[in-house]
């Protein structure tokens, strides 16, 4: 059959970010590809602008030589292009076959709905796949994985079907039902279709892909053929070899010092009974899957998701934490992990954001604020952190990435914290940003503050933490000190499923 | 210090000045009296009302919210400062009470919008229609004449030939949009405008600004409604319906975006004194009234797209802007 989709010079911008940089290369039909990077890499972004989720700044995509462009995921449906996301798409209260036939159901010259074809039509797929469940289920009585598979019969149901894409499908998934999966990738994939596969999984990308497309900061890097080459090769065209020197030129040699934050038991909606300690002058990094509960722990701790147990001391003294406001009194602050939705205040300039922190200081017992105050609070800002903006009044969308987070960073740094939490602070930045915060990070260390280091990359949290512990399904699994970790190690501890 | 300088006085306000100097050129050419001082004068008390309740939408839309009660809100107000007054209640006092109740009813929409989780536009749907029942209620639908002097007087008042109504819209204007542009509090609805989330993590309180500001639009509902019911001699129940229609026409006018984060006080004087004379100019050159609320709802579509507009350009600017630093 031998079909291909070509990605041509694909540029996607986002304010302040660059997302996808001149990508180019072809994907074949008949063999599956993995797309691998580090988050933020570019890889779901780079779905999402072929399905028409987003539309590219520039370039073209060619389906066996012919441009397409889609100007919404529905086109793309309708052409044969499907992605299965990890977030389900589906209609909770409508049984299998309706959802399969969404839109399309099989009607009578009156265009009544003729419900029992399209459940017979639809028990044809389910039993294609070999799995026991009924056209006529309800969607929300099956098992996520069901759902999932749901998901994907639906895309099959599409005669024209020519590329499948999956996003990171296996997180929810158990062995045995990933094995399911792979079966019915191999089944398409005999049927050749262009199979697409985002994982984060090493062991996924052996098993199943062919061919490994590996991206890096929004830029294509290579594509090998997965038979030739080994895990460790993967990684440093992943991660790139320069970050390794970054790490060993940092500056890590402090002093530890007394227990500062003493974290007992905390549980919320999101996580359970979490326990650790970190020390004044310490960094202690948070490794795990996203999703394993780590991005909720910190939001527990400075109450941003309201706490349903557990007892949080600061230096020995027991603190409540109801708000974020709570929390930054007692000089706990949290840069957070989504830096467009939760960190910038994008309708405000360089000198707002810096200082909507800082309100109580600068206002006078009317609440009037003080001007000047706040313009040297701005340049001090802009000048520790080398903020590189022409002037204050900038807005703050306009900046790069990695200038934006280093707002966010002077923002909380001028209210004198004690607890630095960070969670994914070099998340789409680029190298030579990160090796700034790096540095940052090091040198607010030293000078005593216990920082929390939350992050999904490995050498990142290795080359940093003082110590390491390791969250799964919403616990902590182990703890490693420096000298021990590696990445196996942490891949290990965060990745089994028992 | 140019860049602050171009976002008070620059683009955007001078379109809307311009489009303002059209209206008034457009309908003096169609009736010579438009320009008078009277009718000026006229333009500016007409607009009072408007303003007090714009001042309000000025500072729930740039926060991200929006108020569709103030109509029944203002009624209300004038009734119930009207009754309390007929029956003996010493008059400052029954003000007091007024705006009392007018605060009430802001917490009230607050309760919904933060403990319910509604949107605003419904919760305060809601309000718009129970209030305006108790306006009805507490009059048994008759208006209520006011007799004491001194109310009264409050509607025909005038300092240097300008009535007392257009004064005090004045003086809010002045002390809101200083607090907006120069405190805390002001800084904070931007911040929540902007982000509501983000805002919270950094350490601001969403829910107490939102509750703030909706007792403030209380508090100018019922001074408006009760400077309106003084100018009228009575308190209606039925009056000031689609009043904030109008009020939040002028602040999209204005430069505030509907989508929050954007806007100033300076760009709501402007719109409000549009609108007014657009509408006093309706009905000077004898526009049929029901044309009207067709040539009212054009306005408003007017004032949406310009900020559909305005928003569209800012992502333009920002993805330029972004394209330099990549």
């Amino acid at each position: 059959m031998g079909n291909t989709l070509e990605f041509r010079h694909i540029t996607k911008y986002f304010p302040g970010v660059k997302a996808l940089d001149d990508v180019s290369f072809v994907a074949y039909s008949g063999e599956v590809l993995a797309f691998l990077g580090e988050n933020g890499a570019g890889k779901s972004t780079l779905l999402k602008t072929l399905n028409g989720d987003y539309q590219p700044t520039s370039g073209q995509y060619l389906i066996n030589g012919e441009e397409v462009h889609f100007r919404n995921p529905h086109e793309a449906i309708e052409a044969g292009v499907s992605i299965i996301y990890q977030e389900r798409q589906l209609l909770m209260e409508l049984s299998v076959a309706e959802n399969i036939y969404l839109g399309r159901m099989p009607a009578n010259f009156l265009g009544v709905i003729d419900t029992r074809k399209a459940n017979e039509m639809a028990q044809r797929i389910i039993d294609e796949f070999g799995i026991p469940i009924r056209a006529t289920d309800k969607v929300k009585d099956l098992s996520v994985a069901y759902q999932q598979l749901v998901e994907i019969m639906k895309a099959c149901s599409r005669e024209n079907l020519r590329v499948i894409c999956f996003d990171e499908p296996s997180a929810s998934l158990s062995d045995s039902e990933i094995e399911a999966l792979f079966a019915i990738i191999r089944k398409l994939k005999a049927e050749g279709k262009i199979i697409i596969y985002v994982t984060h999984r090493m062991s996924e990308i052996f098993q199943i892909t062919d061919k490994v497309a590996i991206f890096k900061d929004g830029r294509y890097v290579d594509t090998v053929n997965t038979a030739e080459v080994q895990e460790p090769q993967l990684i440093r065209m992943m991660v790139g070899r320069d970050l390794g020197d970054i790490y060993s030129s940092l500056d890590r040699d402090k002093q530890i010092g007394e227990v500062l934050l003493d974290v007992r038991g905390i549980s919320s909606d999101y996580v359970e009974n979490v326990s650790f300690t970190l020390h004044a002058g310490e960094v202690l990094g948070f490794s795990g899957l996203v999703g394993a509960g780590r991005t909720e722990t910190m939001r527990a701790i400075i109450g941003a998701d309201r706490q349903t147990g557990g007892e949080v001391y600061l230096a020995g003294e027991r603190i409540v934490c109801h708000s974020p406001h709570d929390a930054m009194r007692h000089g706990i602050v949290l840069v957070p992990e989504d830096r467009k939705m939760q960190g910038i205040l994008a309708n405000m300039d360089v000198r707002n954001n810096i200082n909507i922190s800082l309100l109580d200081q600068h206002a006078n017992r009317f609440g009037v604020i003080d001007a000047r105050a706040e313009d040297e609070a701005a340049r001090k800002g802009i000048e520790d952190f080398r903020i590189r903006t022409p002037n204050a009044e900038k807005k703050i969308v306009e900046l790069s990435g990695g200038n934006q987070q280093k707002c966010i960073v002077a923002r909380w740094m001028s209210t004198h914290p004690r607890v630095l939490i960070l969670d994914e602070p070099t998340k789409g930045i680029d190298v030579g940003a990160k090796s700034e915060f790096y540095q940052m990070i090091c040198q607010f260390a030293k000078q005593g503050l216990g920082v929390i280091l939350v992050s999904s990359e490995l050498p990142e949290v290795i080359g940093l933490s003082d110590r390491i512990i390791v969250m799964r399904g919403r616990k902590i699994v182990g703890e490693v000190m420096r000298e021990d970790a590696t990445e196996d190690r942490l891949l290990a501890l965060g990745m089994t499923e028992n | 210090m140019k860049e602050r300088l171009k976002k008070t006085f620059g683009g955007d306000k001078l379109i809307l000045l311009a489009a303002t100097v059209v209206v008034f050129a457009l309908f003096t050419a169609l009736n010579k009296n438009f320009l008078s001082w009277r009718n000026i004068v006229n333009i500016l008390v007409a607009s009072s009302l408007v303003g007090m309740v714009a001042i309000g939408h000025t500072y729930l839309i740039i926060a991200g919210q929006n108020d569709l009660s103030p109509g029944s809100v203002a009624a209300f107000s004038g009734v119930l400062a009207a009754l309390l007054v007929s029956s003996g209640v010493n008059l400052w006092l029954s003000f007091l009470i007024t705006i009392a109740a007018g605060a009430l009813i802001g917490v009230f929409n607050a309760f919904m919008i933060n403990k319910i989780k509604l949107e605003a536009f419904i919760a305060t749907l809601v309000t718009q229609s129970i209030i305006r029942g108790f306006a009805y209620i507490l009059c048994d639908g008759k208006p209520v004449a006011i007799s004491n002097a001194t109310f009264i007087k409050l509607g025909k008042t005038r300092f240097l030939d300008i009535p007392l109504a257009v004064w005090i819209m004045l003086i809010c204007i002045v002390i809101f949009g200083f607090i907006l542009a120069k405190t805390r509090f002001g800084r904070s609805i931007y911040a929540i405008g902007g982000n509501k989330d983000a805002a919270r993590l950094a350490g601001l309180n969403p829910q107490r600004i939102i509750t703030t500001t909706f007792i403030m639009m209380g508090i100018l509902c019922a001074i408006g409604g009760i400077i309106f019911a003084a100018r009228m001699n009575s308190g209606q129940p039925a009056a000031n319906v689609n009043l904030e229609f109008d009020a939040i026409t002028a602040v999209i006018l204005g430069g505030v975006s509907f989508s929050g984060g954007v806007g100033t006080m300076g760009g709501t004087i402007i719109g409000v004194f549009l609108i007014q004379a657009f509408n006093t100019g309706l009905t000077m050159v004898n526009v049929p009234s029901f044309w009207q609320y067709v040539a009212k709802g054009a306005l408003l579509l007017f004032a949406l797209t310009s900020d559909f507009i305005r928003k569209r350009n800012r992502e333009k600017q920002l993805l330029e802007a972004s394209k330099k630093n990549g």
